[in-house]
Formats: C-alpha cells, structure tokens, sequence
C-alpha cells in the first residue's frame, strides 16, 4: 500500500484518507446543496407543516376539550368556513384592523416623509436627533403598549395637558370609548412606527440622483414642483415597498391591543389577531381558529400579489 | 466695497444660522414629542403605589423609591408599599434568563443559517427566484395564523413551554430576514475577489470562511443586532407556548395585573429592565451601520 505521505518537492501535505470522498464533500456541488439545507429544513418544519396542518384542522371539528387527539376528529368540511364567514365579531374585526392599518400607515408615511425631508438638510446635532428618532422601534412592543396605556390613563400625563393647555374641564376617558381607544392603540402604533417610515424614507431620498434635481433648478423650477415632479416619482418604488412592508406588520397587530385594551372596551378594539387568538387559545375553538386563519392567508397571499404588481413592472 | 460685500455674507450667514437654529429646534421638540412615553415609564417605575395615580402627574416623583425594581426579584421585601401588594408573584428571574438564553441562541442560529443560505442564493441562485421570496411568507401572515397548527403540532412533539421550542419557534421566523439582509450584503462583495481565490486552488468553503465572511462581518453584526431585538421583543408565540418553565420577558411584563388592577410601578420597572439590552442593541447597530440598513433596496 503506498504510503499516505507526499514526496513531492517542497511538501504536499498527506492525502486524506478517502480521497474520493473527501473531494466531493470539498467539491462544488455538495457545497451548494448543503448551503441552504438548514434553512430550507427549518422552512419546513415551520411553515409547510404546520400550513397543512392548519389547512387540515379547519376541515374538521375539533376542540381540545373533546379529549381526543386532532388526527381523530370527524371531517366538518367547509362548515367552520361557513361559519366564518357569517360571524359578525369577525367582520368586525377585519374591518376594524384594516381601518386602524390604514389610518396609522397613513400617518407614519406622512409623518416619516416630513421628516425625511426635514432632515435633508444638515443641522447641528442631527446625528443625535437621528439616533433618539430611531428608539421607538428597537423597544419591545409590550413597553410600548405600556407606556401609551400609563400615558392616556385618566390621571395621566396627556389628560393634564388637555386640561391645563386646552382648558377642557374633565379628561377624556380614554378607553370607555371605542373611537377613543381605537386612537390611543394607532397612536401607540404611529410613535412606535414612524421612525420606520422615516429611515426608509431618508435613505432612499439620499440615494436619488441629484443631476434631475440640479437640472430641474437651473431650470427654473420651484421647490414644490421639483418635489411634485422629479422627487416624488423617482421614490415610487421605495415608497410602494415601505408601505407594504409596514401595512402587512401592521395588519398583524396585538401585541399592543393585548396590553393596551385587551380588546376591549367589550370587543370593541379587537384586531383580527387577537380575535383568532382569544377563539384558538382561551375559548379553545382551535377548527374554526383555524378555518379563519386559512381565510386570512388566502386573502393576505392575493393582496400581496395585486400590490407588488406595480413594482414588477418597472423592474 | 469691501464693507458693502461683508455685509451681504453677514446676513447670509444670519439667514443660514437662523434656518439651522429653527431646524434645530424642531427637531429638539421631536425629540421631546417622542421621548414622553418612555420618561413617563421611568418615572412611574420609580414611584411609590400612592403616587401612581397621582394628580396632577409629576414627572419627578415626590418620594422616589427603588422598591419597584427590587420587588421584581423579591416579592414581599421590603416589607410594606408595593412589596405587600405583589408578595404571591414570582420573581422575574426565570423570565430574564430564560430570556437571556433564548434570544442569544436564536439569533446565532437564524444569522447562520441564514448566511449560508444567503451565500448559497447570492452566488449559485439555489432556489431561483421562488425560494427566498417564500421564506418571506413567514413574515407577511399573522404568526396567530402559525400558532394555531403550530400548538398542536407542538404538544404532539412534547416542545410545549420549552426553550429548545420556542428557540426552534424564533429561530424559523427570523430566517427570513437573516437571509435577506445578508444576501443584500454579500451582494456587495465583487465576486472576482472570491474568483481569484478559486483560481489559487482553494476550496468553495475556503472561499465562503476565510474570504467572504470577514468581508461581510459588519453587516453579520446589524444582522445579528437586528434579529436579536427581534427576538427578544417577540410577544405571541411566548405568550402562546409558555406557560411556568420558559416563559419570557415580554410575557412577564404582562403578567403584573391583579384583582385590585395594575400594578404600574413594578410593570413599569420591568419594561424598563427589558428595554436595556434593546436599546443597547439599537446603539450598537448604529454605530455599526452608517448608511443606516435598506435591506438592499436601494445601492450605495
């Protein structure tokens, strides 16, 4: 058997022991399988899985309590889909979420966009500013839903403002009002978010080409219209990205109902979040959870598509 | 003519130096505007019970107390205020490491494999253009939508109110955004670098360790930055998949509500508590990245 040991001039260094192996698993190929296996492992055992679970839970009728195991339960067919689809609570809750995600990303998008603009300019202690703009992000959402409900609480800070600044005689009882409570959570939601918008915003104002602009001054264009016309189109695309970026997250909120209101006054804030939670998780209704869970992604998966149309085209 | 010309720049300058104060102090009431919540919190989480409800509010309290902080981890001591009010809670501190346990090694695990296979779709396109999009339909759906098959799932596999789960849990939610983030930065490293590497004989790992990693540390830092306030933020599935041995922070946080109401000065101290190693993190990314992250929208 030939020694393992290389003669060759200036030292070869050993060959391993199976060599074959050894060059297929240092080889191109097995490296770009191997690559992305973890991942795509882990997409499996959180995503495909458990989507078909959900897909086959919501065909049949099954709640924890019954005492059986899923597997065992009896077929239902479409009927929690039924069911779903007649239940006020939910309609409501849809309605509601999309109202708040509308109004909030609105808000964050007009705000971000002012400041962006604001901030195009250098000042003194920008850098600063910036870091203490971009906080509200980074803290859990728990804290902030803490904050904002400690904040609107009817001895609270924003109460005594109203009162000493605005002279109203008695503060508004922030959460006995579904309008009002509803506000306090896109408030919560716009202070948390805004910064968002804003550093997307920021950066891809920062990326535009300035020779469009330079020409469009020496041209004789007044700000607005260089900002109407050139600017603007030119962030069509970031812009449509941020907002469904943001409107999808904000779609999903609960965190910060779930501290603030606990859905309430009755269920009058409830997000559609909190609603298959509370039916999946407290009244143990996990099939019809379930039902409505597949609904949702259905409808979420086709809006998506018909957003990121726009985008596909310029692209 | 000299002087007519000084006192032109003069007021020039006036003019620039009263745009960059008024800007200035804009942003300043920004700041203010924003940091309201957060010096409310502190100040409720230093306040003995009988000021918490205090009217006119204060932002300094009258007696500030640590008692809130301290009730976090003893529950009854110091005897009297709060501590009574609180004694049959737990300590926090199962919640803090697990916390501390969870959100590191999630993070690890979701930069790593994401970077591998972000590596993997950045320079062989493993995948096509239908894989890395698909990843990120774990973060366009609601996660109550994953809870609800994930529970029985779960429980049929015995990783209920688990670390090891709710790390599984975290780690494959994140991926996502591991993976795009560091395919945007490896993106930027010229492939002809790595093509001179192989033409000298080294293997595709040599290549991706020794060459592409340290080219890209920086953005493996906000990347890892990024997924662990992620992470550690992370309220739902806790809230879902937790109950006594693995319980987090966040969740804690919700827990101090009792039959007489809030208790605000211990909750308020925990949210302060559990917003450190965030705003750390959030320091840190900062510092880390300029240009501030784009996700790779937008080249530099």
């Amino acid at each position: 058997m030939a020694s393992r040991v290389d003669r060759r001039l200036g030292g070869g260094g050993k060959k391993p022991l199976f060599p074959r192996l050894v060059r297929g698993i240092k080889g191109e190929g097995f490296f770009r399988g191997i690559l992305p296996m973890p991942m795509q492992l882990l997409l499996w055992f959180l995503l495909i899985i458990p989507t078909l679970i959900v897909l086959y839970l919501s065909l049949v009728a099954w709640e924890p309590r019954m005492g059986t195991d899923w597997w065992q339960a009896p077929f239902a067919w479409f009927r929690n889909y039924g069911y779903v689809l007649s239940d006020v609570r939910f309609w409501q809750a849809i309605v509601r979420t999309i109202g708040v995600v509308g109004v909030a990303v609105a808000l964050e998008f007009s705000i971000g966009l002012g400041l962006a603009l604001f901030f195009q300019r250098d000042f003194f202690g920008k850098r600063l500013f910036t870091s203490v703009i971009l906080y509200p992000m980074m803290l859990p959402w728990v804290v902030v839903g803490l904050a904002f409900y400690l904040v609107f609480l009817e001895k609270g800070p924003v109460n005594y403002m109203l009162i000493h600044f605005l002279g109203l005689k008695t503060g508004v009882a922030w959460y006995h009002y579904p309008a009002l409570a509803l506000s306090t959570i896109i408030l919560a939601d716009v202070w948390q978010w805004t910064p968002f918008m804003f550093l997307i915003l920021y950066s891809g104002l920062g990326a535009l080409p300035r020779d469009p602009v330079e020409a469009a001054l020496t041209l004789g264009a007044s700000r607005w219209q260089i900002f109407r016309f050139i600017t603007m189109p030119m962030l069509k695309q970031v812009i449509i990205i941020a907002l469904i970026i943001r409107g999808l997250e904000a779609f999903k909120i609960f965190d910060l109902v779930f501290i603030m209101t606990g859905g309430g006054p009755g269920t009058a804030t409830e997000s559609i979040s909190l609603y298959i939670y509370r039916l999946g998780f407290v009244y143990g209704q996990l099939s019809y959870a379930a039902a409505m869970a597949v609904l949702i992604l259905v409808s979420i998966s086709i809006i998506t598509r018909l957003a990121v149309r726009p985008l596909e085209y310029e692209a | 003519m000299n002087e007519e010309r000084s006192r032109e720049g003069r007021s020039k300058r006036f003019m620039t130096l009263l745009g960059q104060a008024s800007r200035w102090l804009g942003a300043l009431a920004i700041c203010l505007v924003i940091l309201l919540p957060v010096v409310w919190v502190l100040s409720i989480s230093f306040k003995p019970p009988q000021e918490w409800l205090a009217y006119p509010p204060t932002i300094i309290p009258v007696e500030a107390t640590s008692s809130n902080y301290i009730v976090l981890f003893q529950p009854g001591n110091p005897v009297g205020g709060v501590a009574t009010m609180v004694s049959s809670a737990e300590p926090v501190t199962k919640a803090l490491i697990n916390s501390l346990l969870i959100a590191p090694v999630a993070t690890a695990a979701s930069v790593t494999i994401g970077f591998l296979a972000a590596y993997a779709v950045s320079r062989y396109r493993v995948g096509g253009t239908f894989m890395p999009f698909f990843t990120l339909t774990t973060r366009m759906f609601p996660p109550v939508a994953f809870a609800v098959p994930l529970l029985v799932y779960y429980r049929t596999l015995g990783l209920i109110d688990t670390r090891l789960g709710l790390i599984l849990m975290y780690t494959g939610f994140t991926v996502a955004f591991s993976l795009w983030m560091m395919k945007g930065f490896i993106d930027g490293v010229p492939r002809h670098i790595e093509e001179a590497a192989v033409l000298d004989g080294a293997s595709p790992w040599r290549v991706l360790f020794t060459i592409t990693l340290p080219l890209v540390r920086g953005g493996l830092a906000a990347t890892a930055l990024f997924v662990f306030i992620l992470n550690w933020t992370e309220f739902l599935f806790a809230l879902v998949f937790t109950s006594r041995e693995a319980i987090t922070i966040p969740v804690q946080v919700s827990h101090y509500v009792g039959a007489v109401g809030r208790f605000y000065g211990p909750q308020a101290a925990l949210g302060v508590v559990a917003s450190i190693p965030v705003v750390v993190a959030g320091y840190l990314i900062q510092r880390h990245l300029v240009t501030g992250f784009t996700f790779g929208l937008v080249r530099e």
